[in-house]
């Protein structure tokens, strides 16, 4: 008799304990999500990770410096699960030419304020480029490519014959970021991050958008964003500045330094198939697959392929995407290659639907293929041309990214 | 009327019970059913409630809390002034001392059974978990997400105003409260970063506007076994002048909320509904404007006397379905639960409960995050 019941018992408790893991749920396979830190980090940098995932995660009270202009009081309520964003939390760039606008609100345009201060309107004449969040995964790795192997890729006047003409974006670096940082120092540096290559180090990229897009101030700039339309007064926010320490950015930037990129998907026939297209129809002569990166001070970013599929390079993409407004060197017919690593994994993190392309109106891989112009137009009608399995196939190949 | 309840309820001490004496508290397990508040001596008399719990929650297969959390310690005292004049209070500590705060000290004066003025910080009639809120009465570990989000229990308030019940017939009962209190403020839409919140408002004992707000109940119960009450919260929640000069446009919170017991048998069903209408700032485009939520919970005990040695103790099985929905204009942004108890009471004031929850939170982009909790508590009256 107690032999049944010893054998029940164990029965029970080997069930719930194999039920356990999905009655309490279990996190989701390695390489599926947009917010997991390269593989094999030291404690330390694991430590790091933890300590800026918790500044991404943050939202900011108006007690704790928002604002008063701002776009969205965290980093996450714009890069959810550390992914692109949607149009309902994109904002509008905007200058008059090479003029920044600043007198009018320029550079971008804070839609929202916090009470006790207007918000910004967009002045109606002036030059406006409407952009949804990018993700924020891999940009350790795009630091980490060395210059030279960037500018190897150049052909700006398409000496090749390929139709191809891609540019690097010089720009100026900020004073608060010092050599010491990739992109820093005095003189022209190459810019790599963010839609038209305009920010050449992650710590700009950063600082910025704590300061114009959450209106937090820190030790790099200690200024709130002025209010030109509101006479240039900061009104609302009586919380001192600098609202964050350098040591609070300097985590957030080693944070999303240390964010990998998602893994490959399941690689199919049909996918294999549609990765040899990407390359007959000569996508990947900018969508570059693969970049190698050089030294880095986190090992796991040193000497490692990077699978972007972007070569950084500004690029003419035509005048159905042309925003028309200059955004430094860069004109307004020209984009940096988006990266098209983590494109499985879209739907998954924006709730179901599908965002792409700067201004996130194409809500299909097809329309965002056939919105290419420029130096992209002759892929593009290659794309066009293929039958609808070929086409399906290359889908199913950006898919797996 | 309300010292005649309140004597019962001390039926331990002056050994009159409150059953005997046909008296019903004005809500079951609220202000008026202390059960086992004791006498230490003069005309005061103590009592309390102490509770812990262990939590293991994880969060998409990430522990998120693995602990043991001493979580409330309360202390209650009664008075019995004079036969008319009662003071009542409570004093909270909670998460081991790190929120100490006077949830209730009352003053009633009994002008007629139909009408007791009340005043002090009073337990706000808005649902009726928020005035039976004591977890030795609660069968689940945690409250209700409505229970906690948008109403955000316990929540007191200063203020004074009047209660009473009457019988329109020998079965039905009809009984009221009404009292002007501070109400909220600014910090609904700035207290906290998620947006509205409407319980960082709360805990303001001097009114931030100058302008009371107004709560009430309505509790209709047609036999003992059966209430339903309708609740309401209103008022301005900011500051709109200083100085004489407007500052701000004056902006209401309202909460509305429905509530409902039925007890058959070894069975109860009960619930909760409310609705939260806020008017926000527009030029911050970040704060919700209506938000509302629900649950609902069966309860079935069973087993009593089946333990010789415990003659009084009985088991009850528990599920409860809950949602909280923070921007009722947009998909996601919610909160839903299924919970799922198995309790066992020696005595009708101790409880052991062993919880499951299972928890879908939907973000502002309709991303939906997985969690799970094991909880297992006690709580007792003392």
């Amino acid at each position: 008799m107690k032999r049944p019941i010893f054998a029940a018992v164990l029965c029970a408790v080997a069930w719930i304990g194999g039920a356990c893991g999905q009655l309490m749920t279990e996190p989701p396979p390695a390489g599926d999500d947009l917010e997991s830190p390269f593989e094999g980090l030291s404690a330390d940098l694991n430590a790091a990770f933890v300590a800026g995932d918790e500044n991404f995660a943050k939202a900011f009270t108006i007690d704790e410096g928002l604002g008063p202009i701002f776009n969205n009081v965290g980093c996450e309520g714009c890069h959810p699960g550390d992914g692109r964003g949607t149009p309902a939390v994109g904002f509008f760039r905007f200058s008059e030419g090479q003029d920044l606008a600043l007198d009018k609100g320029g550079a971008q345009h804070q839609d929202k304020a916090i009470p006790g201060a207007p918000p910004e309107v967009l002045p109606p004449e002036v030059d406006r480029s409407f952009r949804i969040p990018p993700p924020v995964f891999g940009v350790g790795l795009i630091e980490a490519i060395p210059v030279e192997a960037i500018l190897a890729r150049e052909d700006p006047d398409d000496a090749d014959g390929d139709g191809i003409s891609g540019r690097a974006h010089w720009v100026s670096s900020p004073d608060y970021v010092s050599a010491a940082h990739v992109g820093g120092g005095d003189g022209i540096q190459l810019g790599r991050f963010s839609r038209k290559a305009q920010v050449s180090s992650l710590l700009q990229q950063v600082v910025e958008a704590y300061h114009e897009d959450i209106g937090i101030t820190s030790d790099f700039l200690p200024e709130e964003n002025s209010h030109a339309q509101a006479g240039g007064v900061a009104l609302g926010d009586q919380v001192p500045d600098p609202e964050i320490s350098a040591a609070t950015v300097l985590t957030t930037v080693m944070y999303v330094r240390l964010l990998a990129p998602p893994k490959r998907g399941p690689i199919t026939p049909q996918v294999e198939r549609g990765e040899a297209l990407f390359h007959q129809i000569q996508c990947h002569t900018c969508h570059t697959p693969t970049m190698r990166t050089g030294a880095s001070s986190v090992p796991a970013l040193s000497y490692v392929d990077a699978h972007l599929y972007s070569d950084l390079l500004l690029h003419d993409m035509g005048e159905g995407l042309a925003d028309n407004r200059p955004d430094g060197d860069a004109t307004g017919r020209e984009w940096r290659t988006a990266p098209l690593w983590g494109l499985r994994l879209v739907t998954d993190f924006l709730g179901g639907q599908a965002f792409y392309m700067h201004d996130g109106q194409s809500t299909t891989l097809h329309d965002a293929i056939v919105r290419h112009g420029g130096e992209a137009a002759a892929s593009r009608d290659a794309y066009m041309a293929l039958d609808q399995a070929d086409q399906e196939a290359l889908i199913a190949f950006l898919e797996s990214l | 009327m309300i010292l005649r309840m309140l004597m019962g309820l001390l039926c331990p001490l002056v050994g009159v019970a409150a059953a005997e004496e046909g008296e019903t508290p004005l809500v079951r397990g609220g202000i008026g059913d202390k059960p086992f508040i004791k006498g230490i001596g003069g005309r005061t008399y103590f009592g309390g409630y102490t509770e812990v719990h262990f939590r293991y929650e994880r969060e998409e297969g990430i522990t998120e809390e693995l602990t043991f959390e001493p979580k409330r310690f309360n202390i209650f005292t009664y008075t019995p002034v004079s036969d008319r004049l009662r003071v009542a209070s409570e004093l909270e500590f909670e998460e081991g001392g790190e929120e100490i705060k006077i949830e209730l000290a009352l003053i009633d004066f009994e002008i007629h059974p139909f009408l007791t003025f009340r005043g002090g910080i009073i337990l706000s009639p808005l649902g009726r978990f928020n005035l039976s809120h004591d977890s030795p009465t609660n069968d689940f570990t945690d409250r209700p997400l409505v229970s906690t989000q948008i109403i955000p229990t316990a929540l007191s308030e200063g203020g004074m105003g009047f209660y009473g019940s009457v019988h329109p017939t020998p079965q039905a009962r009809v009984t009221y409260e009404l009292y002007a209190v501070n109400g909220f403020d600014d910090r609904v839409v700035g207290g906290r970063p998620e947006g509205t919140r409407i319980a960082a408002g709360r805990g303001n004992f001097a009114d931030n506007n100058n302008r009371p707000s107004w709560v009430g109940r309505l509790g209709l119960s047609p036999r003992p076994a059966v209430e339903v009450g309708l609740s309401l919260h209103t008022g301005p929640y900011n500051s709109w002048e200083a100085d004489g000069l407007a500052i701000a446009d004056k902006r209401n919170l309202s909460i509305f909320a429905l509530d409902w017991e039925v007890r058959q048998g070894p069975f109860e069903w009960l619930g909760e509904y409310a609705l939260a209408a806020i008017d926000v700032p527009e030029e911050s485009a970040i704060f919700q404007s209506s938000q509302r939520g629900y649950y609902a919970q069966l309860n079935a005990h069973f087993g009593r006397g089946w333990i010789a040695q415990l003659p009084r103790s009985h088991f009850t099985g528990i599920v409860r379905y809950g949602l909280v929905d923070f921007d009722a204009d947009i998909d996601g942004d919610s909160h839903r639960r299924l919970s799922l108890g198995f309790n066992f009471r020696p005595e009708e004031e101790a409880v052991f409960k062993v919880d499951y929850q299972r928890n879908w939170q939907r973000d502002a982009f309709d991303n939906l995050v997985r969690g799970a909790a094991l909880l297992f508590s006690v709580a007792t009256y003392f």
